[in-house]
């Protein structure tokens, strides 16, 4: 996908200005904010209680966790896991999950 | 497994449909194997895995790359299932009904093409969703309010087309919907009401156009592939209030209901508010294990116990004010004294509410449009992940409502589950959305669920109660119960479908409206 030549084009066609929703180069942290945040951005967002009853108080908050692996987070993005739906790769693509799964995995790397 | 193909294809013409797909949106927007998992339906109910399963999915960037797709679908008859997002979860996620379909994935065609904030409008492609748009708005600090359903991440053009719901005073997203672009199946391009006249400037301000007015037929349908819509979007009022009003038993719904008809359709009542069960608002942060550990549902020492500790009601009605103080004003005292009158109400802003997290500091977030995926809280009760919608809507009578109410909540009861409903108030009609939360990874729940499912439909339609939206498993079933005049209306659904697009190319299956070559028992 190419979306300055997209929105050059769509803008032409309707005489008023487009605009790319969402970005295509982003950080792990920036792919974390944007899609993860508000279910595990907080103590209360539904995928830390769901983490809290899982898995206990101590692995509630994903972005505090020192044990996900890789090729865990890449699975559970594009699966899903019990309420979590699975994220598709035209929107969370290859290259974002790639940044995702640097990020989260980090601190177990850093064990 | 092997991902199945559709009836009629075989492996080499689907081969060659993919080659040529991918030469159209690019080798990487073109998901097979592996990569389609994330197409299944997250919170199945069948218990068959054959069925609701993609072949493939594709993903456009463009309105032209969408026209290019549908002619080679209608050349080697390869079944599209369109998805905006694909985020429609209680209703089947981005599963097709008709199992080996490609799903035709709008994700990437997400640019906001125009946010006008004169007129109050925005014009969007699919793939934008609530948090997109709300993002833009607040980034450029327009004063215009969304109206969002509860899960912020879909579709703004899939959620109005799907029939969706939100809570301000815009809360018909249909009816805030206003002028669309579709690709037919034959690759046509179509602009509905003034879009259809070149140079015209009230695209997004009058929905009729000259003629028959047909952007309905785009809506819960299989005739074409919605690409721009326009939706009119709130002015930010000079004032907002919002508020929470309690009542402490399961039949005081049938007295709340009468009042709330008063109000709705004089409008003292201002937006879509709904009135909310205990557990579906208990659910929200917190879990059934923190207050029962027995089997099936919470019995009523528990659920009084809910009540205290959480400071909601049985019923808990969330509502809001819009508009300067001195209106806001005298629009409360008339909400106020209405509902006074029912033994033991209580009334709360939030600056009444002082635990955190709480059902109406949430909600007022909501109910002024601010995109959240918060209500995703109450899949966490019983720790089940799965979740389905029952959402048969009801005239706005106390009669209509309790005997509802018994209704399904009685039978979901009796098969185990929790009673997570709520009634949100239309222009003139309550739509009654129960949210059946269970155990998708056992196959006897997924059953029981289906057999309850089943159940209720069948008691509804029987009592005249239609439902409004479902879930890809259950589209033959509510489409059936439309059946008046020996099903009159399904069979003007299948002449257009017919005419429109021959070959049944676009959501074979959608709303129980099958291709002619489908209709004869040969689906799956």
């Amino acid at each position: 996908m190419k979306p300055i030549a997209c929105v050059l084009l769509v803008a032409s066609a309707l005489g008023s200005v487009a605009f790319p929703a969402a970005g295509a180069d982003m950080t792990g942290k920036e792919v974390f904010d944007h899609y993860c945040t508000y279910c595990h951005g907080s103590d209360d967002g539904p995928g830390t209680v769901q983490l809290r009853r899982t898995r206990g108080k101590d692995q509630a908050l994903l972005s505090a966790r020192t044990n996900l692996s890789a090729d865990y987070v890449e699975y559970v993005v594009r699966h899903g896991l019990k309420s979590m739906p699975p994220f598709a790769p035209s929107d969370l693509t290859d290259a974002k999950l790639k940044a995702l799964v640097a990020f989260l995995s980090a601190r177990r790397s850093q064990n | 497994m092997a991902e199945p193909l559709p009836p009629g294809v075989n492996a080499d013409r689907m081969a060659d449909a993919l080659d040529r797909f991918r030469k159209i949106v690019g080798s990487d927007a073109v998901f097979t194997g592996e990569d389609v998992a994330s197409y299944h339906d997250p919170y199945t109910i069948s218990n068959d895995p054959n069925r609701y399963r993609a072949h493939a999915a594709l993903a456009p960037s463009s309105t032209e790359q969408v026209q290019q797709i549908v002619r080679v679908a209608n050349e080697l008859s390869i079944p599209l299932w369109t998805v905006s997002r694909g985020k429609n979860f209680a209703y089947g996620g981005a599963a097709p009904v008709l199992s080996g379909s490609v799903v035709l994935d709008l994700s990437r065609m997400n640019r906001i093409l125009e946010v006008n904030e004169k007129f109050g409008y925005a014009l969007v492609e699919p793939g934008v969703s609530y948090f997109d748009l709300y993002k833009y708005i607040q980034e450029r600090g327009l004063k215009l309010w969304l109206d969002v359903p509860d899960p912020g991440w879909g579709s703004v053009v899939g959620n109005a087309l799907d029939h969706g719901v939100g809570y301000t005073p815009y809360g018909d997203h249909f009816g805030m919907q206003c002028g669309m672009e579709v690709v037919l199946a034959n690759g046509d391009l179509v602009r509905t009401g003034m879009g259809a006249m070149p140079g015209n400037n009230t695209w997004q301000l009058f929905k009729y156009g000259f003629g028959p007015y047909v952007d309905g037929i785009f809506s819960q349908s299989n005739f074409g592939i919605v690409t721009k819509m326009g939706i009119w979007l709130m002015p930010e009022p000079a004032g907002y209030r919002p508020y929470l009003i309690t009542f402490p038993r399961a039949e005081d719904i049938e007295q709340v209901v009468e009042i709330v008809r008063a109000l709705r359709l004089n409008n003292v009542l201002q937006n879509a508010a709904t009135i909310r069960s205990l557990v579906l608002d208990a659910a929200l942060f917190t879990t059934k294990s923190q207050y029962y550990s027995g089997p099936g549902p919470i019995p009523d020492s528990v659920a009084q116990q809910i009540m205290a500790d959480q400071d909601i009601g049985m019923w808990n009605f969330c509502g809001a004010l819009y508009g300067p103080p001195p209106l806001t004003d005298l629009l409360w005292t008339a909400t106020r004294d209405a509902f006074a009158k029912i033994p033991g109400v209580k009334f709360y802003f939030p600056e009444d509410r002082k635990r955190r997290p709480d059902i109406l500091i949430h909600r007022a977030d909501t109910m002024r449009g601010i995109p959240k995926l918060t209500e995703f809280g109450f899949l966490n009760w019983n720790g089940g992940g799965g979740h389905v919608g029952f959402s048969p809507v009801s005239p706005i009578t106390g009669a209509d409502a309790i005997k509802q109410f018994r209704m399904v909540s009685g039978r979901v009861r009796e098969y185990g589950f929790d009673y997570l409903g709520l009634m949100a108030v239309g222009f003139r009609e309550l739509h009654h959305v129960t949210v059946i939360v269970y155990d998708q990874s056992d196959p006897k729940e997924r059953q029981k669920l289906n057999e309850l499912f089943g159940l209720m439909v069948r008691e509804a339609a029987a009592e005249g109660y239609g439902e409004y939206r479902t879930h890809i498993h259950y589209m033959d079933t509510i489409a059936g119960t439309y059946n008046w005049n020996n099903n009159a209306l399904m069979k003007m659904h299948q002449r257009i479908k017919d005419a429109l697009d021959p070959n049944g190319i676009l959501s074979p299956g959608k709303s129980g409206i099958w291709p002619r070559h489908l209709r004869e028992g040969n689906k799956t």
